[in-house]
């Protein structure tokens, strides 16, 4: 999957969720989060288990709030946007993306946006990591009781905004200095490859979709 | 003419009352290398983002006085790691980030690329993924992906700090070849003892303001020493009580021993 054309994985990506919603609940959902899922798990096994460590708080307050069918319909679709959003986060690399959008005429500065949103979830998790690791040196503990938790929350949470708050003004002046905002039109360096097919299957994605609103609609 | 002058300049960052800069005024010649030494907090890393259009343009703050820049800058900054850009998954297209920025040809942008990992001796790391790189390394890269582009002012903030001392060896080396070729070139540094083979001028800050501007020699004098800034020979000559003046490296002082 990693080698198909950014704006192919995007549009799935999209497409899945919105036909979450679209398509009669509750087969419609559980079939586009079984589609989901499936990408997930072909990504990588445990990438199975965030979205359903994200998704489960809501299906609790779901839960608690609405009956069975409504619980189902509204915890399928909101189980296959976090799926789809993971299993994109684990394929679309953001410099084939970058060059995608170059070379279809999109500003680089956008471009780089879109894209440094959507490795920003590992860059972060890493630096989280670095930090926790950090904190166990000075004898924080991570574990035990709920106190003890809310006390290394709170020890990761501070150096983490402030690193990343500090690293934001320190990489925009490298952007800045590296040509970001030149005004120039970016040279796409390996532009990726786009089959007629991957093309045409992207268009049948979209019609799906629309076809899917009209349904719902009519 | 010269590519870089500054002239009066004072700087303010956003929400402060004392300035990071006063009343600075400093040109650099093509070909120069100017070396800025003082403490943490003198203002050296201030004065490069005013000279790169960093300062106050991205910072925000507020600038008095001129700044002339007939040239284009590249500036690296003290942190590799925050001057990736994220978007390039090998050495090479880190590089290449900058130049394909400024929309150069594909082959001009090849040529740029690869002299720069020559010169930084990092061909071999071409295809490596950035993210696996030691500190050293990716200074490395960041330096060649800015020399890539080409720039005719060459800002440079600690540019050694993560380097081993062959690496930073060779960096200086590399330096001194750039300002042959005709670029103007900026150093901030704590590498004193590098200052007097590599600088043509050294601009000593405090405070802000620019304390004294002369030759490297200014790195053995009373002065100097006292505030910590001399050579490292320097500084053991007047810490033995020995007299001043006090010689500047290794060789002058065998010379004075003689």
């Amino acid at each position: 999957m990693r080698t198909r054309h950014p704006f192919t994985l995007l549009t799935l990506a999209a497409a899945l969720p919105t036909l979450a919603w679209l398509l009669p609940a509750p087969a419609g959902a559980l079939g586009t989060a079984a589609v989901a899922f499936g990408l997930a798990a072909a990504a990588g096994v445990r990438r199975v288990l965030i979205p359903v460590v994200t998704a489960a708080p809501f299906w609790l307050f779901l839960f608690v709030l609405h009956d069975l069918p409504t619980t189902l319909a509204i915890g399928l679709r909101i189980t296959t946007m976090v799926a789809s959003f993971v299993w994109l986060a684990a394929v679309l690399a953001p410099d084939r993306l970058v060059e995608a959008m170059v070379v279809r005429g999109w500003s680089v500065t956008v471009a780089y946006l879109f894209a440094a949103t959507l490795s920003a979830v590992p860059l972060f998790r890493a630096r989280a990591r670095r930090i926790v690791e950090a904190q166990r040196c000075r004898g924080l503990s991570p574990r035990g009781s709920v106190a003890n938790r809310l006390r290394a929350l709170r020890a990761l949470a501070m150096p983490l905004l402030l690193s990343a708050l500090h690293e934001v003004d320190e990489r925009a002046l490298a952007l800045e200095t590296r040509g970001l905002r030149s005004g120039a039109r970016r040279t796409p360096l390996a532009p990726p490859p786009d089959p007629a097919l991957e093309r045409a299957a992207r268009w049948v994605v979209l019609l799906v979709c629309i076809a899917a609103l009209v349904a719902r609609l009519v | 003419m010269n590519p870089l002058a500054l002239e009066g300049v004072e700087f303010h960052y956003p929400a402060t009352e004392t300035p990071a800069l006063r009343d600075v005024s400093l040109a650099v010649a093509a070909g120069e290398i100017v070396a800025l030494v003082g403490r943490v907090g003198a203002g050296a890393s201030t004065l490069l983002l005013v000279a790169a259009d960093l300062a106050p343009r991205i910072t925000g703050g507020r600038l008095t006085g001129a700044v002339r820049r007939r040239a284009r800058s590249g500036i690296v900054l003290p942190t590799p790691w925050t001057q990736l850009s994220g978007m390039a998954f090998t050495v090479w297209d880190e590089v290449a980030f900058g130049p394909a920025n400024l929309g150069w040809p594909g082959r001009e942008i090849a040529r740029h690329v690869e002299r720069a990992l020559e010169r930084l001796e990092i061909a071999a790391l071409a295809e490596r993924d950035p993210a696996t790189l030691s500190g050293g390394e990716v200074q490395r890269v960041i330096l060649a992906g800015i020399l890539a582009m080409d720039p005719d002012v060459v800002l440079l903030d600690e540019p050694s700090t993560e380097l081993d001392p062959a690496g930073a060896r060779a960096l200086w080396r590399l330096v001194r070849v750039l300002a042959g070729e005709g670029k103007a070139i900026v150093v901030a540094t704590s590498d004193l003892d590098a200052v007097p083979d590599v600088a043509d001028r050294v601009a000593w800050l405090e405070q802000g303001a620019v304390r004294a501007l002369g030759t490297p020699d200014l790195l053995a004098e009373e002065a100097t020493c006292a505030a910590g800034l001399g050579t490292t020979v320097a500084r053991v000559w007047r810490a033995a009580g020995l007299d001043a003046p006090y010689p500047l490296t290794v060789a002058d002082a065998v010379q004075r021993w003689r």
